[in-house]
């Protein structure tokens, strides 16, 4: 009884357009042209390794930043004496690993109505955990997209993998992949699952996800909001206009 | 007894010791490996100290096949605030304090990296073992579970963690002290804000150095933000443990709420890089206070209603009440901390205890229950999530200025050490650090709340059926990853 007179007092809670702009997240790093007087202090303020500075002409240098390996701390933003990096908004950063491959656009095709997925955590510091789980709310309910989680391997389409592979999980890792029915899909989410992120160097980290599994997509952050995590699955399940 | 009256007190006592006091609140005794026994026997049974924790710090070669290890124990003193920290070297393993010390067989198998160890069995008729995990069905972190059942009742459970294990404290020695902070925020995500306060905390006690008013209020907020969502994700889990999803869907969107707020706030969703030592890494102004008060404002009539519609619920109360009991005896023993020792009637809280930042003034008493179930644990977190809206709008009072983002560079000298702590969302954190060349720590010890709290749980499971595990666990919900490291 008070759950409806509480339902009817507030009314419904889910938004409309899951992967609409949000001009509060973090994003994209873009760098601006012909500024940079390469300086380096960007590159020793990293701790992911994420900035490289190409050097075009003597005067000319480029910064790139590779948004998978980058755990948006904005360090290198702030220290940049030129400001020649800034932040956007611009969450939607995933991109497929093998595009263009016809097979794979096919695999994508089947998957295109509804996608169960498997969650295994290799190793994170539970933000990620946390953001799947956040996905689920009632505030975006992924579920009427058809996306849900499966508590069996046995069940699902796509396997979903957070923080670096640590040793002692490898063996769950694989075992749980041989488990799943073809095809199936593999999704690392966030900076961890993509090179190992911040943990790279611990000596409990077996290595990355590419070396055990073929990666189908990589959602960037740290962690990555669920915006971006819905963003990239409806990316892998076609369902993103163009 | 204080710091100065330990001190006379031991020097009485006629042993062979040093002493050194150091950041106002830290006693360090050197000892000689074979007193260690009698002192830590006298920590525990004269001066009734809690014991914290046991950490090796460096090792020393003093030939080439000898090495040399110091060995820290650490004790505190709840009521007057400070650490003992017992230190003694040894080539050896640490020396044995189990049958003094219930919990010391845990720290000293952290020290001698011995994870691998038996399971117990049970055998008879009706005996049976169920084993869970790593891989858990759900969105969960990894952790082995193994219950011995009788019939019906979980007669034992083995938890078996270490899935994640990835090394952090050693890599922390190789990070510059300025960026150490985006390390320790990842050592447990829930946690950012406590674990970035915990680094700024020690870096200002190592450079005897202090922040303005408004600053430590501003961070008070953020750590009061974070409790916030981590309880209602808490409340929420136990009501989808129980299958009232009303409940635990709406905890879900209040959640949804907080986070989105920080996100506005600072950028981040889980704030991290917002504390920074020495100041604040984001920008406060009049426009951010009217945002926190009014969203905290808005939702907070809607938590509590909620709140009072799961305790009303007779089929809540039915599986809440008188399940997953830990007895107080019990919670001592096993060195617990934080909501979950508070709900088995232990008053101890280091907002009150060690208090930081602004908590002296703001943080009176210390909320308890008695005993020690499902629904003491609930009710806590629902007193605390309570708390967190009047903290926040406490401290947002204390802040008179608009903050400017300011970092400034650390420079740390060589020898330095000390010790930090901070009440996080699961208990209490300790970090111990040690200073070293080229601004970078030589040594970095964490004692996080879940490492101790787990063995909590496979008392509190006793007696209770293996379909209630996921809800004793819920009420626990400690974290894998701090624990792991």
């Amino acid at each position: 009884m008070n759950n409806i007179i509480d339902r009817i007092k507030y009314g419904t809670e889910t938004i409309k357009n899951p992967i609409k702009d949000n001009e509060f997240s973090y994003g994209k790093i873009v760098a601006a042209r012909n500024v940079c007087d390469n300086c380096g202090k960007c590159m020793n303020e990293c701790l992911v390794d994420a900035i490289k500075i190409n050097t075009i002409t003597n005067a000319e240098h480029l910064v790139s930043i590779d948004d998978k390996k980058c755990i948006y701390c904005r360090n290198c933003v702030d220290i940049c004496p030129k400001s020649v990096l800034q932040m956007t908004s611009d969450y939607k950063m995933s991109e497929l690993e093998l595009a263009g491959d016809k097979l794979r656009d096919k695999i994508y095709k089947t998957f295109n109505r509804s996608l169960v997925l498997r969650v295994v955590d290799t190793g994170s510091c539970n933000a990620c955990m946390s953001e799947l789980n956040a996905m689920s709310n009632t505030f975006y309910d992924i579920s009427r997209f058809g996306i849900n989680v499966s508590p069996s391997p046995r069940h699902a389409d796509g396997l979903v993998v957070t923080g670096p592979v640590t040793i002692n999980m490898k063996e769950a890792l694989e075992k749980t992949y041989h488990a799943m029915a073809e095809p199936k899909i593999v999704i690392g989410v966030g900076s961890c699952a993509y090179n190992g992120g911040i943990f790279k160097e611990g000596d409990g980290v077996f290595g990355t996800l590419h070396d055990i599994l073929p990666v189908d997509l990589v959602i960037p952050g740290c962690p990555p909001s669920p915006q971006a995590i819905i963003f990239g699955l409806f990316k892998i399940m076609d369902k993103i206009k163009k | 007894m204080k710091i100065t009256d330990i001190i006379n007190s031991l020097q009485e006592l006629n042993f062979d010791l040093k002493y050194e006091v150091k950041n106002k609140n830290e006693l360090y005794v050197r000892i000689k490996a074979d007193q260690i026994r009698k002192i830590v026997l006298i920590c525990v049974d004269l001066y009734k100290f809690n014991y914290i924790c046991e950490f090796s710090v460096v090792e020393k070669k003093t030939t080439i096949k000898e090495k040399e290890t110091t060995i820290n124990c650490v004790f505190s003193n709840s009521k007057q605030g400070y650490y003992v920290i017992c230190s003694y070297t040894t080539q050896k393993k640490p020396i044995d304090l189990s049958n003094i010390i219930y919990q010391s067989r845990l720290f000293q198998r952290e020290i001698n990296k011995e994870y691998d160890y038996k399971i117990k069995e049970v055998s008879g008729t009706g005996a049976y073992q169920v084993a869970v995990g790593p891989v858990h069905a759900g969105i969960i972190e990894p952790g082995h579970f193994r219950f011995s059942v009788m019939g019906e009742p979980i007669e034992n459970l083995e938890i078996k963690l270490m899935y994640k294990y990835r090394g952090i404290e050693k890599q922390c020695e190789d990070i510059n002290a300025n960026t150490l902070n985006l390390m320790f925020e990842r050592i447990s995500g829930e946690s950012s804000v406590a674990y970035g306060e915990v680094y700024a905390i020690l870096v200002e006690k190592l450079l005897c150095a202090d922040v303005s008013a408004p600053i430590k209020a501003f961070r008070v907020v953020l750590l009061e933000l974070e409790r916030m969502y981590n309880y209602m994700d808490d409340l929420g889990g136990v009501g989808n443990d129980i299958g009232y999803s009303y409940v635990a869907k709406k905890f879900g969107y209040f959640s949804e709420v907080v986070h989105q707020l920080c996100e506005r706030v600072t950028e981040s969703r889980f704030m991290r890089n917002s504390i920074v030592p020495l100041g604040m890494n984001i920008d406060f102004d009049e426009s951010k206070r009217k945002d926190i008060l009014d969203t905290i404002r808005g939702i907070k009539s809607r938590v509590l209603s909620i709140i009072k519609m799961s305790v009303n619920s007779v089929s809540f109360l039915d599986r809440v009440e008188d399940s997953g009991m830990v007895s107080r005896d019990m919670a001592k023993k096993l060195c617990m901390t934080g909501v979950v020792a508070r709900a088995c009637n232990l008053k101890y809280d280091v907002r009150a205890a060690f208090p930081y930042e602004l908590y002296k003034e703001i943080k009176r008493d210390i909320n308890i229950e008695t005993k020690g179930g499902v629904f003491e644990r609930y009710k806590l977190k629902a007193r605390e999530l309570k708390d967190t809206f009047t903290f926040i709008e406490k401290a947002l009072a204390y802040i008179n200025v608009d903050i400017k983002r300011e970092k400034k560079e650390v420079c740390l000298i060589e020898g330095l050490e000390a010790i930090a702590s901070v009440e996080t969302v699961k208990g209490e954190l300790v970090v111990y650090g040690l200073t070293g060349k080229n601004n970078k720590f030589d040594r970095i010890y964490f004692k996080t709340p879940s490492f101790t709290n787990w063995t909590g749980l496979s008392q509190a499971v006793l007696g209770e059926i293996v379909p209630d595990f996921p809800l004793i666990n819920k009420s626990f919900n400690m974290s894998y990853s701090e624990n792991d490291k």
